[in-house]
């Protein structure tokens, strides 16, 4: 059988293969990266598209997550002191109510009665970044304002019944704010604020009347009950919202995992592959060098 | 009965056949090197014999010239074989450049730019920011930033597409005039062939020949038809003639919807061009098939995210608490054009014309129609857009996300299984390659010993000469050595 004269040009073509080949594990080396280009590997390229999709969804929501709980943390807090102000208000107005007391205290107490009043409304009007937090939708606008013009006087609401929500990358909707109005309105006798006013507008004048005062107290008690039910809402969202921050911060860590497993080259398997194909390359041009010097053309042994 | 003088001319004309033979190896070694030489071996032919009182006398031999050694089966074999080898490798260049636009982002950091599947999830996930504070500043500024690369960067793929079809294009049309020479060449090598060699071999007219018609097979798929008096007929795989015999047909070039394409005799050949094969077939497979495909992908995603997303806003309500209206739309994407006659929206050119055309990031409608700017619901339902099939991917529908990962996956397939397909047609063209060298190639070892042989042979024919003379001298002496010598 004829053999190919030109086979020391496959020999070349072969060079070229190893050299491209050393090329790519070099790229793969430099750049950390297994997948430089979609057709390193097809399949790979499609699933870390929505790897990092999932892994960047889980990320806003962790950030989203720790700004809505600081909000939730605000609203609970300004909660808290509602409650410890309203315990203070029945004790102040059962005190004052018992017939023992001169006018005089009785005339403080109310003072005093109408400074919870106040306070209780600025805990209301709270902001976190300068956003209303108990006015609904209406974040622009302080919730509660207390005309004085009658008496008792009349604290009215500014806000909506608006109730935001935040996604979690499960699709689970967390409720974010509970409206003003539910909170210190309440649903009939159960007004924080009404009740606040009657109370302050009892003890205004020396005399009380006792039954009044007392079921005015009364009042307030139930009221405060029922803010006490709201802040539950509110502490169940900082619940669920860590419980699902720490949740998504897991699945994103396997995730990130699984990704990194998918993209990047594992170094110590492409060095080795890099010095084999080295090994090659150095057989090869061995091959070529030894072909070139010594001409093994059957001219060379004829001369002489 | 044979003589001495036959035996002299007999040997004589050993001497003039071992000449000829040494100068076909001479010309075999001068060409080893040429491409396209095939490598000839002489024709030694045995004389007609001399019959003398019925007793034939052989009359030596001569050579009567070179053959080439070539197989024609092999040869176009070879060809057919690279014009599959070259229009995969063109289009395999062709895609290269064009799945370099669609880099996978590594997940680092420093590589997201550019990466369309990133983009996506970022815009989606700034409505996502937003539902945690509806009416920060700062977070709507971010919907508008993540909307403009998103929009960028389709855009940007979408003009660097058009671009490398229109220099594919270019790149086919070039071929026309390399085509045009050869097939040129090609009709005026038959004539001779046919003038000069009807019947046997033509040698190098041949090797010219099968020189152009390789060159051609790399660049358009090509038939080769044999026909009489060794005359050659070439169509091209669709049927097109280009050589007929002796005359060749002109393939030229013109735009039609603005794009070149090739005409043999006034008939539009393009589409079977792209399937034929060789360098034209690759660029127009690229330009025809693969970039159009890849566009309408992309087309898709942006038509689909910019309708659903402006449609949303529309419906919702922005911070001065109005929602879009006919005459004052609320888009945040500039949105895609609309057939006049049907009111159906045009896919085709979406991502190419995909920019964001909201200034003023207080038009972002994150409330409900009617809610007060702190409401969240429509920011929400735009974030959850990512995560719902609004994008129609044959019969079904696809996520964004999910979209863009099987657009990234099928590209990326193409172009894989593209690669296998040349690496196998370049290992089987190197196969026949090699085959075709073994046969038809100059092998110098076997030309030294062909040399070798021939010049014992004639050293041989030489001292039969020599002996001849010696003899004859005897002969005209008659026993008188010292009249002639």
């Amino acid at each position: 059988m004829r053999v190919d004269p030109f086979f020391a040009m496959n020999l070349s073509g072969s060079l070229d293969q190893t050299q491209a080949a050393e090329q790519q594990l070099t790229t793969e080396l430099s750049s950390g990266v297994r997948v430089n280009s979609l057709s390193d590997d097809p399949v790979a390229a499609g699933e870390n598209v929505t790897l990092l999709n999932q892994i960047q969804q889980d990320d806003t929501f962790t950030q989203s997550s720790t700004s809505v709980t600081g909000q939730l943390q605000v609203a609970d807090s300004a909660l808290g002191s509602v409650v410890t102000q309203l315990t203070q208000a029945i004790s102040l107005a059962t005190s004052a109510n018992n017939g023992t007391m001169n006018p005089t205290d009785v005339l403080s107490v109310g003072n005093q009665i109408s400074g919870i009043l106040d306070e209780v409304e600025s805990l209301a009007n709270s902001s976190y970044q300068g956003q209303y937090i108990f006015s609904g939708a209406q974040t622009s606008t302080a919730p509660f304002s207390t005309s004085t013009a009658s008496s008792p006087a009349i604290t009215t609401y500014n806000g909506d019944n608006d109730v935001n929500f935040i996604q979690t990358p499960n699709g689970q909707k967390i409720q974010l704010n509970v409206p003003g109005s539910q909170i210190f309105q309440g649903t009939g006798n159960n007004s924080v604020f009404t009740a606040l006013n009657n109370l302050v507008a009892d003890y205004s004048t020396g005399t009380v009347n006792s039954v009044k005062a007392s079921s005015d107290t009364q009042a307030l008690g139930t009221a405060l009950n029922y803010v006490s039910q709201q802040r539950v809402t509110i502490d169940n969202s900082i619940t669920q919202l860590t419980a699902s921050s720490d949740a998504v911060t897991n699945v994103q860590l396997q995730l990130t995992s699984a990704q990194s497993n998918l993209m990047q080259a594992d170094v110590s398997k492409v060095s080795s592959q890099l010095s084999l194909s080295e090994t090659q390359q150095t057989a090869l041009e061995d091959v070529m060098a030894q072909l070139d010097s010594q001409s093994n053309s059957l001219f060379s042994k004829l001369q002489g | 009965m044979g003589t001495i003088s036959n035996a002299f001319s007999t040997i004589s004309g050993a001497l003039q056949a071992d000449q000829a033979a040494l100068s076909i190896v001479a010309n075999n070694v001068a060409n080893a090197n040429t491409v396209g030489y095939t490598k000839e071996n002489a024709n030694f032919q045995e004389n007609d014999p001399v019959t003398i009182g019925g007793v034939a006398y052989g009359q030596g031999a001569q050579v009567t010239g070179a053959t080439s050694v070539r197989d024609r089966v092999l040869t176009e074999r070879l060809d057919q074989q690279q014009q599959l080898a070259s229009a995969s490798s063109t289009r395999l260049a062709g895609l290269s450049t064009v799945q370099a636009l669609f880099t996978p982002d590594s997940g680092a950091a420093n590589s997201t730019a550019g990466d369309i599947g990133s983009d996506l999830t970022s815009f989606f996930s700034s409505f996502s920011s937003l539902e945690a504070n509806p009416t920060s500043n700062s977070l709507r500024q971010n919907v508008l930033s993540t909307a403009t690369t998103l929009a960028g960067d389709i855009s940007n793929a979408a003009a660097s597409l058009n671009a490398q079809r229109s220099s594919l294009d270019q790149e086919a049309s070039g071929v026309t005039n390399q085509v045009n020479a050869l097939t040129t060449s090609i009709a005026q090598l038959n004539q001779q062939i046919q003038s000069t060699s009807p019947n046997t071999d033509a040698g190098v007219l041949e090797d010219q020949r099968e020189q152009d018609v390789s060159q051609l097979s790399n660049l358009v798929g090509i038939n080769q038809v044999t026909t009489e008096n060794n005359g050659l007929s070439i169509t091209t795989t669709s049927g097109a003639v280009l050589v007929s015999e002796g005359s060749s047909y002109q393939m030229t070039s013109g735009p039609v919807d603005g794009m070149t394409h090739f005409f043999v005799n006034n008939s539009d050949i393009t589409s079977g061009l792209a399937s034929g094969g060789g360098e034209l077939g690759g660029y127009l497979t690229v330009r025809d098939q693969d970039i159009p495909n890849v566009m309408s992908s992309l087309d898709q995603l942006a038509y689909s995210v910019s309708t659903k997303v402006n449609a949303l806003n529309n419906a919702g309500s922005d911070m001065a608490g109005v929602g879009g209206t006919l005459a004052a739309p609320l888009n945040i994407f500039n949105p895609p054009v609309v057939n006049p006659v049907t009111g159906i929206g045009v896919v085709a050119g979406s991502a190419a014309n995909m920019s964001v055309v909201m200034t003023n990031p207080d038009q972002i409608a994150a409330a409900a129609a009617g809610a007060g700017t702190g409401d969240n619901s429509n920011a929400v339902a735009m974030a959850s857009l990512a995560n719902q099939t609004i994008i129609p991917s044959g019969g079904a529908s696809q996520t964004p996300s999910d979209y863009y990962s099987s657009f990234v996956s099928s590209l990326g397939a193409t172009i894989t299984e593209v690669q296998t397909e040349n690496t196998a047609q370049s290992a089987s063209v190197t196969q026949l390659q090699t085959q075709n060298d073994a046969l038809s190639g100059v092998n110098l070892d076997d030309e030294a010993s062909e040399m070798t042989t021939m010049e014992r042979s004639y050293q041989a024919a030489t001292q039969v000469f020599t002996m001849l003379n010696t003899l004859m001298a005897s002969t005209i002496n008659l026993g008188q050595a010292t009249t002639v010598t």
